[in-house]
């Protein structure tokens, strides 16, 4: 017999107190690292490298009022500015109005440098750009939903329109890879195919997306944009990409702090589950501990194996509830990844799974030190005295 | 003769109790329950403490075992002051020379015959081979080799306490002390472990320390020392 079996063994005593506690657990972690891999998601939204020189320009009353296309004009005069592209959301769906994901009519001519790091432009050849621009019912597809549609090159992909009452029929004519899955769940196609569909959006976009030259000028160019079309019929909003990004997870509610809570409810919940359930075993194990001194234990190394079978119990629930969430973060990522991109990029990481990890390991040693301690400090006639 | 000193025969002391008294107490209430015992045993001896209930025969067995301290008096055991030994170094004192027999035997119930009686060896430096080897020697002494795969649960009251003597003597100690070791058990099984524990001290020289009320159980030692309201009242050799 080994320690280890000797701990294994101990944690058997009672399988079903085990399997339960096991068993909320499991359950705890997987809530703990579902919802902490969610609010790491909704931060990379915001987080997202690539956003730092982009700024977004909107109506200032809201993402559903137009503006003016002319307006372009204005912002390429500006000398921070690099490249501007006008982007509309389309909301159409493929099919079924379950198979949902974000499509976009956009600035053929300008969108492959606005984002040219989420399209991957430097491994495009100019051949593929240019048979985009040059078909006008082409779109662009990233290959995550390329994959997932069964798409290739020269498939027709019918549109339904659910915001605007157009049903494009559209031809792939580039698959693109990016560096993040979900950059990649996103169809783009010409701006005209939506302003010749749609007359009352001749001339409107719902958004500008502007590339600067170097992020330190963003806060003046910021300021001189807005300024411009103060006071006029459209006036703007110009924020960074980020901060818009951020408007749309705000629209979501304070998730982050409800997150916060529930995971700090549900540590507090399971740790006072396991110190309730630990403190039992120990107190029922009282001739035993005594026992085991007599025979030449020391009282510490009783408490390292008690403490062991704590982190053990609650190291093998959490590993299961990890095990779990990874599995469910697949799940998510192709129920949800469609409806909304960002989730495309949802998995359980390395540092949350740590934390968990450790969390866990935290609650095994704080529920099962104290009731431990005090069983092994206890005299050793008085434990032999609590035999049956 | 000192009220509390016993000739025990000759031999070399193994257990040497001077001046110990040990008292407990219930918030400021101090209750006495040794006084004054001053005991010599021998090594090799059989002695059977025997006394009504809170004559602190108990109380004295746990001294000599080292499981409990005395207020005052000096405790010599196996050649060791027992006062000036700390905690830990108490504990393994107590691995390397004192077997434990209980009345309820208190085996572990979630490991075999076998894995219980290997308990105080993971303390000591054996490999696993000779662990186990040293396991089988003592599960055939008891005559439990067959039974060395069973829980607790599977044994009947006796062969549980024959588990528990071989787990007792398997780091091979100098003494063993038995708290009511036949209590629980019927009148044949009883017989069988007593036979057992004679066995020990007769033929391997264990020093036997036994708490008993059982004036049949108390006939296999080969001394009784009467305990009356905690003081030593009176040594009876036992003739067979």
């Amino acid at each position: 017999m080994r320690w280890l079996a000797l701990v294994w063994k101990s944690l058997l005593r009672s399988r079903r107190r085990t399997l339960l506690i096991v068993g909320s657990l499991v359950l705890s972690v997987f809530t703990v690292a579902v919802l902490q891999s969610l609010l790491t998601t909704l931060d990379s939204i915001t987080s997202n490298p690539n956003s730092g020189n982009r700024l977004a320009v909107r109506h200032k009353s809201g993402i559903t009022q137009m503006l003016p296309r002319s307006y372009e004009t204005f912002l390429r005069q500006q000398p921070e500015v690099e490249t501007v592209c006008s982007l509309q959301w389309f909301g159409g769906y493929y099919q079924d109005p379950r198979n949902f994901f974000a499509n976009f009519a956009s600035d053929e001519t300008t969108i492959f440098q606005t984002f040219r790091e989420e399209f991957g432009l430097a491994n495009l050849t100019e051949a593929q750009v240019k048979e985009y621009l040059r078909d006008g019912a082409g779109c662009i597809v990233g290959e995550s939903l390329a994959l997932k549609n069964g798409w290739k090159v020269g498939d027709v992909v019918p549109l339904t329109g659910t915001i605007f009452p157009i049903n494009p029929r559209l031809t792939i004519r580039l698959i693109f890879k990016s560096s993040r899955p979900s950059d990649e769940n996103v169809l783009h196609f010409h701006y005209k195919v939506l302003e010749e569909g749609v007359p009352r959006m001749k001339g409107l976009t719902g958004a500008f997306w502007v590339r600067v030259h170097r992020p330190e000028d963003i806060p003046r160019l910021i300021e001189r944009v807005d300024r411009h079309f103060a006071n006029s019929a459209y006036e703007t909003l110009t924020e960074t990409e980020s901060a818009f990004n951020l408007a749309f997870v705000k629209m979501l509610g304070n998730i982050s702090t409800i997150i916060q809570g529930i995971t700090i409810a549900v540590v507090l919940a399971i740790l006072i589950v396991t110190a309730n359930t630990m403190g039992t075993a120990i107190r029922e194990r009282g001739a035993e501990i005594a026992v085991f001194r007599a025979m030449g234990f020391s009282a510490s190394r009783v408490l390292s194996l008690l403490l062991a079978e704590g982190v053990l119990l609650v190291g093998l629930g959490a590993a299961l509830g990890l095990l779990l969430a990874q599995a469910a973060a697949g799940g998510v990522r192709s129920a949800m990844g469609a409806v909304m991109p960002f989730f495309a990029d949802f998995e359980i990481t390395s540092v949350t799974a740590l934390l968990c990890l450790a969390g866990a390991l935290a609650v095994g040693l704080l529920s099962t030190f104290i009731p431990a301690y005090a069983a092994t400090r206890r005299p050793i006639t008085e434990g032999l005295r609590s035999v049956g | 003769m000192n009220a509390n000193r016993f000739d025990l025969g000759g031999g070399e002391p193994i257990i040497t109790l001077r001046g110990i008294a040990k008292s407990y107490w219930r918030e400021a209430l101090e209750i006495p329950v040794l006084q004054g015992i001053d005991l010599e045993i021998p090594v090799g001896s059989f002695v059977a403490l025997m006394g009504p209930s809170g004559s602190g025969k108990t109380t004295l067995l746990n001294l000599v075992a080292g499981i409990d301290r005395p207020t005052c008096g000096t405790l010599e055991v196996c050649g060791h002051e027992l006062n000036d030994l700390d905690d830990d170094e108490l504990a393994a004192w107590r691995n390397a020379h004192v077997g434990f027999i209980f009345q309820n035997y208190n085996l572990v119930p979630v490991l075999t015959a076998f894995e219980n009686v290997e308990l105080p060896l993971l303390l000591t430096s054996l490999g696993r081979r000779a662990r186990r080897e040293r396991v089988a020697e003592v599960l055939a002494l008891v005559n439990l080799t067959d039974k060395q795969w069973n829980y607790p649960r599977q044994l009947s009251g006796g062969q549980e306490q024959r588990v528990a003597i071989a787990r007792a003597i398997v780091t091979d100690p100098d003494i063993l002390v038995a708290d009511e070791p036949t209590g629980a058990l019927d009148a044949k099984n009883a017989e069988e472990v007593l036979g057992l524990m004679g066995r020990l001290n007769a033929d391997m020289g264990k020093t036997i320390v036994m708490v008993t009320h059982d004036p049949k159980a108390a006939h296999h030692a080969r001394h009784q020392i009467h305990l009356e309201k905690g003081v030593l009242d009176r040594a009876v050799e036992v003739n067979r």
